[in-house]
């Protein structure tokens, strides 16, 4: 038996290949060589690292390659420590708990060109999205790469410069292209992205508002918070027994700060029908999201996976 | 299919049935994506070889809550039919992440009872309840579809190799 439950992908570090200036490439794989679960061109994991640092990278490599998880990171010096400890302390053969993939490229079929615009590492989604569509066999893109000097992960960035489809831009010989000009107007069946650092991501948002939201695709270093629900606040969540205060932010479940404060709550189905965590509360008014609790059990009991709080302090008996 | 009224030798009257394995899926690990395999062999009082829930490998998402009845878990094709005819949601017999994908299979009947899936002798525990996890790892809204007919929980009572195509039959 476990003593906790498992919550993320375990990988285990199959190669790491020098990959251009300050960037390595992390191959990771199943500990058995089985399937991976499946991704979208371009999607992204988080990884779960030494001190539990969890930080986000993009896959790049192709979808179909589905025992493979392909992160490309670049030293950072001024980062928050992620990308250093990649580098300095991760080795091959190293096991890495990795979150499901997420979001990605959707490379619509009604789409037959699409141009993107990446910065740097920026170009590691777009990697992933133009293997697919070469293999899919639709050729008409362009990766127009922005970089100062040397582009990373040449050797995987050399075939689509040889055909055509990477278009090198060294900034330090020629300065930062317009945005617009490579873009160009809304045209039907085209379909836009760009990735790369908040300036650049600015100044491409500016030159596509033309461009119908659907068809445009932005991905930023440094993900935006997610959209909470309007109507979420947070509160704090009292223990009684334990005498522990916690801060429940919108968006987050009550088990989900539970459990991060080391709670051992016997949750199962964690859609609020199983009652396996069930749990009195004592004072406050709780949100009752359950399908499993009588009103009169409400009156003593919520169900942590599911409920929330009306007010901004609620307490627990635990 | 629920074909006859037959008599059970407590004297009961209970529907006959007999059903077939449609498929079988195995994944040595939580959230890997399930494989189909052509034979499993289930190991009596233990689980499925090479799966996350055999005993004594436990690396599911479930396994740090260990439970007798998890040894191998089934699941109807009647509910795939019925999720696509009825929500128009496609889910395959590999997305469910149940071992065992049986056809004419009253599993809800099933509880506390005792049946053959081919040579193998199951019991079946409790019914199977549906997961958020699922919905994470398949990306499609079906928490609330399967409420009620995610499968069934067993146990192992005799060990054996299941093959797809093999019968599915009563107790008696």
């Amino acid at each position: 038996m476990t003593a906790v439950p498992i919550t993320t992908v375990t990988t285990i570090v199959e190669a790491i290949e020098d990959a251009g200036p300050d960037v390595k490439l992390f191959s990771l794989v199943d500990p058995d060589r089985w399937e991976l679960p499946p991704f979208r061109a371009g999607a992204h994991i988080d990884l779960r690292l030494p001190g539990g640092m969890v930080r986000t990278y993009s896959l790049c490599n192709d979808p179909a390659d589905d025992k493979c998880y392909r992160v490309a990171v670049k030293r950072e010096p001024a980062g928050r420590g992620g990308s250093a400890k990649l580098h300095d302390q991760v080795r091959v053969g190293d096991m890495i708990g990795v979150s499901l993939p997420r979001g990605g490229l959707i490379l619509d079929a009604a789409i037959s060109r699409f141009i993107f615009v990446a910065g740097g590492i920026g170009i590691t989604p777009f990697l992933s999205a133009a293997a697919l569509l070469l293999r899919t066999g639709r050729p008409d893109f362009a990766l127009h790469l922005l970089v100062r000097g040397e582009p990373p992960l040449p050797r995987l960035v050399a075939p689509f410069v040889q055909s055509g489809h990477v278009i090198l831009h060294d900034t330090t010989t020629a300065g930062r292209p317009d945005l617009a000009a490579l873009i160009g107007l809304p045209a039907p069946k085209t379909a836009i992205g760009c990735c790369g650092p908040a300036g650049m991501i600015d100044d491409f948002e500016r030159a596509s508002r033309d461009w119908p939201g659907e068809r445009v695709h932005v991905e930023r270093f440094v993900p935006p918070a997610l959209p909470a629900d309007p109507n979420s606040r947070p509160y704090t969540l009292a223990l009684a027994r334990s005498q522990i205060e916690t801060r429940v932010e919108p968006g987050q479940t009550m088990l989900a700060a539970l459990l991060d404060l080391g709670i051992d709550i016997p949750a199962s189905c964690c859609g609020g029908i199983c009652g396996a965590c069930k749990v009195d509360w004592l004072e406050g008014s709780p949100v009752h999201r359950d399908r499993v609790l009588s009103p009169a059990e409400r009156a003593r009991s919520l169900m942590v996976c599911v409920a929330g709080s009306a007010g901004v302090r609620l307490v627990l008996d635990l | 299919m629920l074909d006859t009224i037959q008599t059970s030798s407590r004297g009961a009257v209970v529907p006959g049935w007999t059903g077939v394995v449609r498929h079988l899926h195995v994944t040595p690990r939580a959230f890997l994506p399930m494989r189909e395999m052509p034979e499993i062999k289930l190991v009596e009082g233990k689980g499925i070889e090479g799966d996350r829930y055999m005993i004594g490998r436990e690396q599911g998402f479930y396994s740090h809550k260990p439970e007798e009845g998890r040894q191998v878990t089934l699941f109807e094709f009647e509910t795939l039919v019925a999720l696509k005819r009825d929500a128009s949601i496609e889910l395959g017999p590999e997305e469910h992440r149940r071992n065992v994908t049986v056809e004419g299979v009253p599993l809800t009947h099933l509880v506390g009872r005792r049946f053959w899936l081919g040579e193998t002798l199951l019991e079946a525990t409790r019914l199977s309840i549906p997961c958020r996890h699922i919905e994470e790892i398949t990306g499609k809204s079906i928490f609330d579809p399967l409420i009620n007919r995610s499968g069934l929980n067993c146990k192992i009572l005799k060990g054996g190799i299941v093959r797809s195509g093999d019968a599915v039959r009563n107790f008696q």
